[in-house]
């Protein structure tokens, strides 16, 4: 088993870098959203499925990396790279003041807070022309070569990932999923538990912010709307709940499968592109609200089981 | 032996109601002490205001001699005092095996080592055979048992146990008593708040507290408190405690 995802993982890799040697200008562009959609649902997922805090308000972080990259390219004349991790950068450090009070906050509270942290970003975004832009927003130089772009999102999306594998196996994920399962008696269980969410909260706003940074870089323009897109908060998401929340695949075989399939809709019946998404989430969170991941798991250990006791002679 | 809890005039209310009031008494070491009461009378309300669940209105715990009013329950936790839910709180999704070691955290220098300890509970509370399973899928009873081999992972010097006998069957009341007798031996103290197993609570106790309504009513060896007319007229009603009196 470990051979095999080893493989897998290998031959993943090396198509990623192939790409954009093979592909075309339209596909790097496919996978570079991708990319960015992964990105910030590895980040959602920390917090809201490893934590179970569940937000609404991670593209707060997407819009403050977008904002700062680009202030810092169109004032400062920064490198988009420096502008893209001073994004994170700041995205990390505004987290801690945020979580401290958002995180006394739970369940619906907590979404809805988090929902409306964006609407307050996005007045300020509006409102701060002389730096902003304001409502007419910022244009900076167009981008004429996108491989840079596509190989920082694809190496984000490893990033995220490797984060979340160190995440899962440590002390720290452990904690974080018992405060996920029952807050109260992790406490009497000795965590932490403000700290330990504040933690997890700071490490997730992260992702969304280079995501943010990478994504107004490509965009070569950034506006209030475009810096907190709201349907890119929903798209993650789901992309996170249909892979498997709290774990380690699931955004990126939800975002895989959500993209492509996304793709496939809009080529083939543009007019019904909305209906038809729209009904395979309803009939995905009616049949496997769990997701993939863990729908996977349970076959394989069923097959294993199967495989285990025929060859003990307890199977017909 | 020296006192390793102590609990002075605490009192905590809810609107009107005094839900611990004034209550006292003092746990030494590697004892075992049965809070028993009739429904209501304040037994999780004082284990809430241990562990730092709860504030109380007045009064102070001691904790190996020094205050500990006001610390979080994971403070308490990690200076040495378990507990367990009436009502079980396993967590549900994670494994048998990840619910204890999330306890044995506190103690342990990291995950690897935080594991070994949780497993070497799970043989002692038998419950070995269902590491791999999700706590969900426990019977109540494990989960019980769970409850008590969580707290027992944080290497504490005394365990709370709310309720841990309610819902069982005789069976089961049997191994936990041999299990929460155990705990003496490993050095532990432990608190028993017990409604209505008195068998258990005769067999398990050194001494017993009663709580009426919040209020301390009767404190004593086993013997002593099942004799005393205040305590079987709480339990009883007016008429019995009268007739025993008589008799």
């Amino acid at each position: 088993m470990k051979k095999i995802s080893l493989v897998s993982g290998a031959v993943c890799l090396l198509v990623v870098i192939g790409i954009p040697f093979l592909a075309s200008d339209y596909l790097v562009g496919f996978f570079f959203n991708m990319f960015i959609f992964v990105t910030v649902a590895y980040g959602w997922n920390l917090i809201s499925g490893y934590t179970g805090y569940l937000s609404f308000g991670q593209i707060s972080f997407f819009g403050l990396g977008a904002y700062t990259m680009a202030i810092a390219v169109f004032r400062f004349h920064w490198s988009w790279q420096l502008g893209v991790l001073t994004g994170a950068v700041l995205a990390v450090v505004l987290a801690a003041p945020l979580g401290w009070l958002m995180l006394r906050l739970r369940g619906p509270y907590f979404a809805l807070g988090m929902l409306g942290f964006v609407q307050v970003l996005y007045m300020v975004a509006s409102a701060a022309s002389s730096v902003t832009g304001g409502g007419e927003g910022l244009y900076l130089p167009p981008t004429a070569d996108l491989h840079p772009l596509y190989y920082s999102a694809a190496a984000m999306v490893v990033l995220a990932m490797g984060a979340t594998w160190a995440v899962e196996r440590s002390a720290f994920g452990l904690r974080l999923q018992a405060i996920r399962e029952d807050e109260l008696a992790a406490d009497a269980m000795g965590v932490e538990t403000t700290r330990v969410k504040l933690a997890a909260f700071m490490l997730s706003s992260a992702f969304p912010a280079v995501a943010g940074g990478l994504y107004a870089w490509r965009l070569s323009y950034i506006d209030p709307a475009s810096a907190f897109p709201g349907n890119y908060e929903i798209q993650t998401i789901l992309m996170t709940i249909f892979g498997g929340a709290g774990t380690i695949m699931g955004p990126l075989l939800g975002g895989i499968a959500l993209s492509v399939m996304g793709e496939v809709i809009w080529a083939r019946f543009a007019e019904l592109h909305l209906l038809l998404t729209g009904s395979l989430i309803i009939l995905v969170l009616l049949f496997m609200p769990e997701g993939m991941v863990p729908l996977v798991r349970r076959t394989v250990a069923r097959r294993r089981g199967r495989i285990a006791r025929s060859a003990a002679g307890e199977g017909a | 032996m020296s006192t390793l809890l102590e609990v002075r005039s605490l009192t905590k209310s809810f609107g009107g109601l005094r839900a611990v009031d004034g209550v006292s008494f003092k746990v030494e070491e590697g004892m075992i002490l049965s809070i028993i009461g009739p429904n209501g009378a304040g037994k999780t309300t004082l284990f809430n205001l241990i562990t730092g669940a709860l504030a109380p209105d007045s009064g102070d715990i001691l904790f190996e001699g020094r205050s500990i009013k006001g610390l979080k329950p994971n403070r308490t936790a990690r200076l040495g005092i378990g507990r367990t839910f009436q009502i079980v709180r396993p967590f549900p999704f994670l494994t048998t095996l990840d619910n204890v070691t999330l306890a044995a955290l506190a103690k342990a220098k990291n995950r690897r080592e935080a594991r070994l300890r949780a497993a070497e509970i799970l043989e002692i509370t038998h419950l070995s055979t269902f590491a791999r399973l999700d706590a969900r899928n426990l019977t109540l009873a494990r989960r019980k048992r769970l409850e008590i081999a969580r707290a027992m992972a944080l290497s504490p010097r005394i365990i709370l146990l709310d309720e841990v006998m309610a819902g069982l069957t005789p069976v089961e009341v049997d191994e936990t008593i041999v299990l929460i007798k155990s705990l003496t031996t490993m050095g532990i103290a432990a608190v028993a708040g017990v409604e209505h197993v008195m068998q258990a609570v005769r067999k398990i106790s050194d001494r017993i507290v009663v709580l009426n309504f919040g209020q301390w009513l009767a404190e004593g060896t086993p013997g002593e408190v099942m004799r005393n007319p205040e305590v079987i007229r709480a339990y009883l009603g007016s008429h019995y405690g009268e007739t025993g009196e008589d008799a």
